[in-house]
């Protein structure tokens, strides 16, 4: 999976080594600005409050 | 034959990245939720805190409370001493900025300055903010002190309920029954989730109202907080 997107990169190593970093970090932006904030009231882990429910 | 067993280990492979992303996906979950809803949410509370107290030296009117902004300002040593904004609403869109909020539902929390009643708070353990973090250090005999435009609400811990159910409300009631009062009086109730990194059970702590004090033109803060 990763090997098919490495080789299917332009340029040389190093061209590909900085675009894979700039995509890897272009997923988690995405990822902590939309996915976790709508994910995380999904999950059980951060619920404070008593309530009747 | 060497064709197959290439394919094999091909969707091998694949399913063994897949795996490793899952992981890394969790961790970067975990840092999420420990680290960068901290950092957001104590930005807006700085935010929000700024804004109530200048709109405090804008109004001179006595006693106004503007609940929108926020009520006023909970101080822990305890807990380490950072002022907590406490405002209206216990829902995440309130709590997630990085404050504490007074209950309106299920039952209805009394505000400090009213003659009886209990001011029931909740605030995040973990993340958001995290400002009930170390709920657990607190002891009875420990201050609570609210500090209001006009008034500082120096409370005293008398009981802890470590662990409870979450569907227990009555410990919001005016009257808590299970920390052993049985008469009306002032009182302060802070729930949390416990243990620290699930929310599984609520830690309680109640406080009773020990005295209040005016605020002078200093702000000098209580014998408590010095």
């Amino acid at each position: 999976m990763y090997g098919w997107i490495w080789r299917h990169l332009p340029g040389n190593a190093w061209v590909r080594g900085l675009i894979s970093l700039v995509l890897a970090l272009g997923v988690v932006f995405l990822l902590f600005q939309y996915v976790f904030p709508w994910a995380e009231p999904l999950l059980p882990f951060n619920d404070v409050t008593v309530d009747g429910q | 034959m060497a064709r197959a067993r290439s394919r094999i280990a091909g969707v091998i492979s694949v399913f063994g990245e897949l795996l490793i992303t899952a992981g890394v996906l969790m961790g970067l979950f975990v840092v999420y939720s420990l680290w960068w809803t901290n950092v957001l949410a104590d930005r807006e509370a700085d935010k929000q805190g700024d804004a109530v107290r200048d709109s405090w030296i804008a109004d001179t009117g006595p006693g106004a409370l503007d609940t929108q902004g926020g009520l006023g300002f909970l101080h822990v040593p305890a807990m380490g001493g950072d002022e907590v904004l406490v405002k209206e609403g216990t829902s995440p869109d309130v709590l997630n900025h990085g404050v504490a909020g007074y209950y309106t539902d299920p039952v209805k929390s009394a505000l400090p300055q009213d003659r009886t009643g209990n001011f029931t708070l909740a605030a995040h353990r973990d993340g958001h903010g995290a400002k009930f973090h170390d709920i657990h250090k607190m002891k009875v005999g420990d201050p609570i002190v609210f500090e209001t435009k006009d008034t500082w609400y120096v409370y005293k811990v008398y009981e802890t309920l470590p662990k409870t159910s979450r569907f227990n409300v009555d410990v919001l009631q005016p009257v808590p029954k299970e920390s052993g009062k049985t008469k009306p009086g002032r009182y302060i109730t802070l729930t949390t989730c416990t243990p620290i990194l699930t929310s599984d059970f609520r830690y309680i702590v109640w406080g009773e109202l020990v005295r209040t004090e005016k605020v002078d033109h200093e702000r000098t803060r209580p014998a408590e907080l010095r």
